[in-house]
C-alpha cells in the first residue's frame, strides 16, 4: 500500500554542509509525528523542503503516491506555522484567516462562514477585528494555526511553534492543538528539540542526529527499546557504564568492566565482536537498590555517594567498583529510602529487559 | 542610560542654551526671508517699516513664477514616482536577493550621494549636450532621480530590512503566489518606508538648485532655479516670497514625514 505521506530518501547539502542525509519516512493520514533531534540536525531543512522553500539535492517526497517536489510551493495546498511570529502586521485578525481563502477567490459568505468556524477552532470567537499587534505571543500563534487549517490543508507544518514562549502557556498550547488535531484529523508534521513537548503531543517521533533520523518510533517504543546511544541518552535520563563485549550471541552480549566484573544477556544495539568496547544504559528509575546481591549477571556492587531527598522521591547518587557514577531513585516510602547513609556498600539490579548494550564506535 | 538627561545637573541647562542657539542659528535666515516677503520695503529694509501681501500678489499674477512651480511640482511628482518604484525594486534585490556582489551594488546605489553635486552636474551637462536632453523635462527628470534614489534605496532597504522574509513565506503557502506576495503582503508591511522615500525624493527634486541650473532653459525653470536667475537681475520682495513658499511646502512635508514615524513606531 502506498503511504500518505513518503519522504523518500531526502538529502540536502549547503556546499560541504550536509544538512539532512537520506532522509527516510512514512506518514500515515491522520498521524502527528514529530521530528525531535538538537539544534542543526536538519529538522528544520526537512520541513522547508516538504514546504517548497528547499529544492533537495536527492530524493522525492510522495503525497497519495504524487511527487510534490515539481510543484510550487504556493500550489501544494500545505499548512505551516512557523517559530516567529508570521501575522500580516497591516491585516486584523479576521483579514489573516481570511488571507488563503482570498487568494483562493473563495465567495464573501463562504469566507466568513470558515473564518468564524477557524477562530472558534482556536478559541478565539469574536477577535476577528482586532490587529495582531494588540495580541500576545501566545494568541497571535494561535490566529497563526486558523489560518493554516483555514483551507483544509492536507498536512500542516509546524517549525517550534511555541519556542518563544514561557513554559506554563507553552503547555497551554499544547494541549490545543492535540484536541485541534483530533478535532481535524488533520496530518501534522511538527518539529521540536523539546522532548517532553514531543512524548505530550506526537503519534511517533522522529529522532534526527546530524542530517539522519536515528530512530523512528511511538514515545514507549523509544523509552523502552532505544536503537543507539543517541537516542537512549535523548529520550529520558539514562547513565552509561563504559565496558567492553564479553560473548555475543543472539541478539544478547555480556560486558565485562574495568574491575572484572561482569553482566550477562543483555540485549545489544548494533554489531559488535567479544572484546569491541560497550557501554551499558540503564534507566535511574528501572534500578533497584538492594542490601543483597541480585541474580547473577543482573546486579552490580555499589557504593552510596549522596542522597538528595526530592518529596516524590530520594535521588542516590552511587559509584560502581571501578568508579563510574549513575543515580537511582527510591520512591517515598521504599522501605531502604531513610536507612541507608554516605558510604553504604549496596547492590544494583534490574529487570532483564531494563538494560540495553550499545557498541561503541 | 548612561548618559540620563535628567541626571545631568547643571549641564542639563548648558545642553538646552546650546540647542536652543543652534536652533536659532539655523532658523534665524529662514525667519528673515519670511520677515522681508510679508514686509513693504521694496529695497528689502530689516526690520520692515510696515506689513503687505503685495509680493504675494505681484508672484501669483507672474506666469513666470506660476509656471516655475508647475515645472518644479511636476518634475518632483514625477521624479517621487519613478525613484520610489525603482527604490523598491533596488532594495528587493538588495536585502532579499542571494547573489554575489551584493554589498558592492548596494555601494554603487548610494556613490551619488557622495558624490559633489556639482561633478554630477557637470558630467550630465556633457552627456545630455551629446543626447539633446538640457532643458527639456526627461533631462531634469534623469538628473534629480539621480540624486533622488540613493535616499529612496536607504529609506526602503531600512524597511523591509526590518520586515521579517517568514511573512512572505507564510503568504506563499497560504496560496499567494512570490509576486502576489509582495503585492498584498509585503507592500503594506513596508508602506511607512514607501511613504518617508516618496516624500523625501520629492523634497530632493523640489529644493534642488546645482543640476537644475545646469538643465535649466529660458523656457523651463525650476522654482530654486528661478529664485537664481532673478537674484541676480534685481532684488525685489517677490524673490522673499517665492523662497517662503518654497520653504513652507518643504517644512509641511517634514511634518508629514515625521508623523508617518511617529505612527510607525506606536
Ligand atoms: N541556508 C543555509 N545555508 C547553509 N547551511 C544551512 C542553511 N540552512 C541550514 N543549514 C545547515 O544545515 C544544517 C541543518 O539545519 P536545520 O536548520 O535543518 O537544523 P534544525 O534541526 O532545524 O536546527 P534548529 O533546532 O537549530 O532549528 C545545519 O548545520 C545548518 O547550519
Ligand atoms: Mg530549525
Amino acid at each position: 500500500m502506498t503511504p500518505f505521506l513518503h519522504i523518500n530518501g531526502i538529502r540536502k547539502t549547503y556546499g560541504t554542509v550536509v544538512a539532512t542525509d537520506h532522509v527516510e519516512l512514512s506518514i500515515a493520514e491522520g498521524e502527528f509525528m514529530t521530528f525531535l533531534g538538537p539544534s542543526g540536525s536538519g529538522k528544520s531543512t526537512t520541513l522547508y523542503i516538504l514546504a517548497g522553500f528547499q529544492d533537495p539535492t536527492a530524493g522525492d517526497i510522495k503525497l497519495r503516491g504524487q511527487s510534490i517536489l515539481q510543484t510550487p510551493s504556493h500550489k501544494r495546498n500545505i499548512g505551516m506555522v512557523f517559530q516567529r511570529y508570521t501575522l500580516f502586521p497591516h491585516l486584523s485578525v479576521g483579514e489573516n484567516v481570511a488571507f488563503p481563502l482570498r487568494v483562493r477567490r473563495m465567495g464573501q459568505d463562504e469566507i466568513a462562514q470558515k473564518v468564524k468556524r477557524a477562530l472558534s477552532l482556536v478559541r478565539l470567537d469574536g477577535f476577528e477585528d482586532r490587529m495582531p499587534a494588540k495580541m500576545s505571543g501566545g494568541q497571535q500563534q494561535r490566529v497563526a494555526l486558523a489560518r493554516a487549517l483555514v483551507y483544509d490543508p492536507p498536512v500542516l507544518l509546524m517549525d517550534e511553534p511555541l519556542s518563544a514562549l514561557d513554559k506554563k502557556l507553552r503547555e497551554e498550547i499544547q494541549f490545543e492543538i492535540r484536541r485541534i488535531h483530533q478535532e481535524t484529523g488533520v496530518t501534522i508534521l511538527y518539529v521540536t528539540h523539546d522532548q517532553e513537548e514531543a512524548l505530550r503531543l506526537s503519534d511517533r517521533i522522529a529522532i534526527f542526529n546530524k542530517g539522519k533520523i536515528e530512530q523512528v518510533g511511538t514515545g514507549p517504543e523509544l523509552y523502552a527499546n532505544p536503537a543507539t546511544h543517541f537516542v537512549a541518552d535523548f529520550i529520558g535520563d539514562s547513565a552509561f557504564l563504559a565496558g567492553e563485549l564479553a560473548g555475543v550471541g543472539q541478539g544478547r552480549a555480556g560486558l565485562r568492566f574495568a574491575d572484572g566484573s561482569t553482566v550477562a544477556a543483555v540485549p545489544l544495539h548494533g554489531l559488535g565482536v567479544a572484546g569491541q568496547a560497550a557501554e551499558l544504559m540503564l534507566r535511574p528509575e528501572r534500578i533497584e537498590l538492594t542490601p543483597e546481591a541480585g541474580p547473577e549477571g543482573a546486579s552490580l556492587p555499589v557504593t552510596v555517594e549522596d542522597l538528595t531527598f526530592l518529596g516524590n522521591n530520594t535521588t542516590v547518587s552511587a559509584r560502581t567498583g571501578w568508579g563510574a557514577a549513575l543515580t537511582v531513585r527510591l520512591n517515598f516510602g521504599h522501605p531502604l529510602a531513610g536507612r541507608i547513609a554516605r558510604g553504604d556498600r549496596l547492590h544494583i539490579r534490574w529487570a532483564p529487559e531494563a538494560a540495553h548494550a550499545f557498541v561503541k564506535g | 542610560m548612561l548618559l540620563d538627561f535628567n541626571k545631568l545637573g547643571a549641564w542639563k541647562w548648558a545642553l538646552s542654551a546650546i540647542c536652543a542657539v543652534m536652533s536659532l542659528f539655523l532658523l534665524l535666515p529662514i525667519l528673515f526671508i519670511v520677515a522681508l516677503s510679508f514686509g513693504n520695503s521694496r529695497w528689502l529694509i530689516f526690520p520692515p517699516p510696515g506689513w503687505t501681501l503685495k509680493w504675494y500678489e505681484e508672484l501669483f499674477a507672474d506666469p513666470r513664477w506660476m509656471g516655475a512651480a508647475l515645472t518644479s511640482a511636476k518634475i518632483g511628482v514625477i521624479v517621487m514616482v519613478i525613484s520610489v518604484a525603482l527604490g523598491l525594486l533596488a532594495s528587493l534585490a538588495l536585502v532579499r536577493g542571494t547573489f554575489k556582489g551584493r554589498e558592492v551594488l548596494r555601494a554603487f546605489f548610494l556613490t551619488p550621494m557622495v558624490l559633489p553635486v556639482v561633478i554630477v552636474a557637470v558630467a550630465l551637462y556633457a552627456a545630455f549636450l551629446r543626447l539633446g536632453l538640457n532643458g527639456t523635462l526627461l533631462g531634469f527628470v534623469i538628473a534629480h532621480v539621480i540624486v533622488a534614489l540613493p535616499f529612496a534605496i536607504i529609506t526602503i532597504t531600512g524597511a523591509l530590512e526590518t520586515f521579517d522574509p517568514a511573512i512572505e513565506d507564510a503568504a506563499i503557502l497560504c496560496g499567494a503566489s512570490p509576486w502576489e506576495a509582495r503585492l498584498r503582503v509585503t507592500l503594506p508591511g513596508i508602506r511607512h518606508g514607501l511613504f518617508s522615500a516618496a516624500i523625501f525624493s520629492f523634497l530632493i527634486s523640489w529644493d534642488e538648485v546645482v543640476l537644475a541650473i545646469f538643465m535649466a532653459s529660458p523656457s523651463l525653470q525650476t522654482l530654486p532655479v528661478k529664485v537664481w536667475t532673478t537674484l541676480r537681475q534685481d532684488l525685489t520682495p517677490v524673490i522673499a516670497a517665492a523662497s517662503t513658499l518654497l520653504v513652507a511646502l518643504t517644512v509641511l512635508l517634514m511634518i508629514a514625514a515625521a508623523v508617518l514615524r511617529k505612527g510607525k513606531s506606536e
